[in-house]
């Protein structure tokens, strides 16, 4: 059973399609990158799949159930929609008590979660005095409430620097190791792509592309730079998996057609060690833009 | 539903916005009542009728438990908050049923403080004045319940409102010129047609016997009858609509 099926879900506006007959499913344990520009569609899915809007043909089940009948749906759902779904006047911690009471949670779960997402220092202050990253990371804490097997996030590096960003990609990769789901929207590639293991990517209200990063980046002759005292031993290991490489400036490999993840797995493997491992995110990000942009037939 | 109404009581407390309603209802009450039973002259105290009027100057509070009703749902709406509320319960008839009791209680509240402050004030003045009081036991209980009754249907009919309205100056600004304006006109004008209204039928609930009011029993029906229609529709429509 997919943890997220949407069947041929399509929301209308007037006259303006937002989302077209979009079918996908996943499977529990993935981290599943969903990206395209604004005004894409993906918020607007987003907010079917999590009964806020209804759709108009098709269908959008959580679970195996649309969310509004999922029973306890906050202690297995978590997300979030908008990083600025505050009370101003309210401080962060009372932000959480109006929710965690809702679903008779304890305030000591609210005290949890704000240690987890490292605002505790910051609880008692009113949200209106706080920064862009630590509204992020606030609405982070009401979405891990109920302790949830499946996290929604809607462009949840939004606003963050590069350091909250590392801090959300680790987070999420902890969050998804035991066997949880993560789906989470972006409309730059770049943000997500050393998080996520699959991508569906919307244009336009259609689902253009989904299938794994790694096919991804194979697709585009996407490359990984790698620096290690062994160039050659690394080669030759990554050879053997079929992984072509050439040699860059400054005697780093480039390592063609996969990713990071994987040329770190096999040099560990090799026992060879690696000084710097960078995806080279430019020609990934240039196939998202092809893929998404307005002159795609 | 007893989780969610606890939730929405807890929204109502952790805003200064209530505070702000609190000490507006205080400071009119107040300010009605002194002027009410001081400069009014002696003789227009002395009947039941206007004793009434003096002593239920906490009615005032109506207003006040309207707007906390009204922002509890607007304010939700405002800031988007309503997003994280539905995704913490999706069913909205929960939360809009949640919003109506938790309007009630709190405007329990500001119409016993309210009216409590108002009556005492009023007393007061009448005694030190040396006005014999024309309104005894029964009256007085009618009056005292009446009037914190109909506030508390007033933060009721203020989260109605509001949940069909959804924009927060519109329903404030609405209700307000509602309240001010075109019930007084209809019941000045068609008072047949403007005794039906919410606020003087408030008023009929506290007993008042103004000409054309309905008895204070009508009067309390004719409340609830608002309260259960405006809900009925805010409900109905807020189970159809999507959020933004």
């Amino acid at each position: 059973m997919p943890v997220v099926l949407s069947e041929g879900l399509t929301k209308r506006f007037g006259g303006l399609t937002a989302v077209d007959d979009l079918s996908f499913a996943l499977e529990a344990g993935t981290i599943t990158g969903f990206l395209g520009p604004n005004g894409a569609g993906k918020t607007t899915t987003l907010r079917m799949l999590l009964g806020l809007a209804a759709p108009t043909a098709g269908r959008a089940l959580i679970f195996d159930q649309p969310y509004a009948q999922l029973a306890g749906a906050a202690r297995r759902i978590g997300a979030v929609l908008e990083a600025t779904d505050f009370h101003p006047g309210r401080t962060g911690r009372d932000h959480l008590r109006t929710l965690s009471r809702a679903v008779e949670l304890p305030d000591s779960r609210v005290d949890e979660v704000l240690g987890l997402v490292e605002l505790t220092a910051a609880a008692r202050r009113r949200v209106k005095g706080y920064s862009l990253g630590m509204r992020q990371r606030l609405v982070l804490a009401s979405a891990l409430l109920g302790d949830p097997e499946l996290l929604v996030l809607d462009e949840p590096a939004n606003g963050l620097d590069p350091e909250g960003v590392r801090w959300l990609r680790d987070f999420l990769r902890g969050f998804a190791s035991d066997g949880r789901t993560v789906l989470i929207s972006s409309h730059v590639l770049a943000e997500v792509a050393q998080t996520v293991d699959q991508v569906l990517i919307m244009s336009r209200g259609r689902l253009v592309v989904e299938t794994s990063l790694e096919r991804l980046t194979a697709r585009v002759g996407g490359s990984v730079r790698v620096r290690s005292p062994q160039p050659a031993q690394l080669a030759e290991a990554l050879r053997r998996e079929q992984i072509e490489t050439t040699t860059g400036n400054d005697h780093a490999l480039l390592a063609h057609g996969t990713t990071s993840d994987r040329v770190g797995e096999i040099a560990f493997a090799a026992g060879i060690p690696v000084y710097e491992l960078v995806a080279e995110g430019s020609s990934l990000e240039d196939v998202f833009l092809e893929l998404t942009s307005e002159t795609q037939p | 539903m007893i989780a969610q109404t606890r939730a929405e009581l807890l929204k109502l407390r952790t805003t200064r916005t209530t505070v702000g309603l609190v000490l507006g209802m205080l400071a009119l009450t107040i300010l009605f009542g002194l002027l009410a039973g001081l400069l009014t002259h002696a003789g227009g105290l002395s009947t039941p009728e206007d004793q009434r009027g003096a002593l239920g100057v906490g009615s005032l509070a109506g207003i006040f438990s309207a707007l906390a009703g009204m922002l509890l749902v607007t304010g939700e709406y405002r800031f988007g908050t309503i997003r994280p509320t539905f995704l913490f319960t999706p069913r909205r008839s929960r939360v809009i049923g949640a919003k109506l009791a938790a309007s009630m209680v709190a405007g329990l509240a500001f119409g016993v403080v309210g009216e409590g402050l108002g009556f005492a004030i009023g007393y007061v003045c009448l005694v030190a004045r040396g006005i014999a009081l024309a309104l005894h036991g029964g009256a007085i209980a009618l009056l005292l319940l009446g009037t914190v009754a109909g506030v508390a249907l007033w933060g009721a009919i203020g989260v109605g409102i509001a949940a069909i309205v959804r924009n927060q100056i519109g329903t404030i600004v609405g209700v307000l010129a509602w309240g001010f304006v075109v019930e007084n006109l209809l019941f000045a004008f068609v008072p047949s047609v403007g005794r039906l209204t919410p606020g003087e039928a408030a008023s009929a609930l506290a007993g008042l016997t103004t000409e054309h009011l309905l008895s204070a029993a009508a009067g309390g029906a004719v409340l609830v009858g608002w309260v259960v229609l405006l809900a009925l529709v805010g409900l109905a429509l807020t189970a159809r609509r999507d959020v933004g």
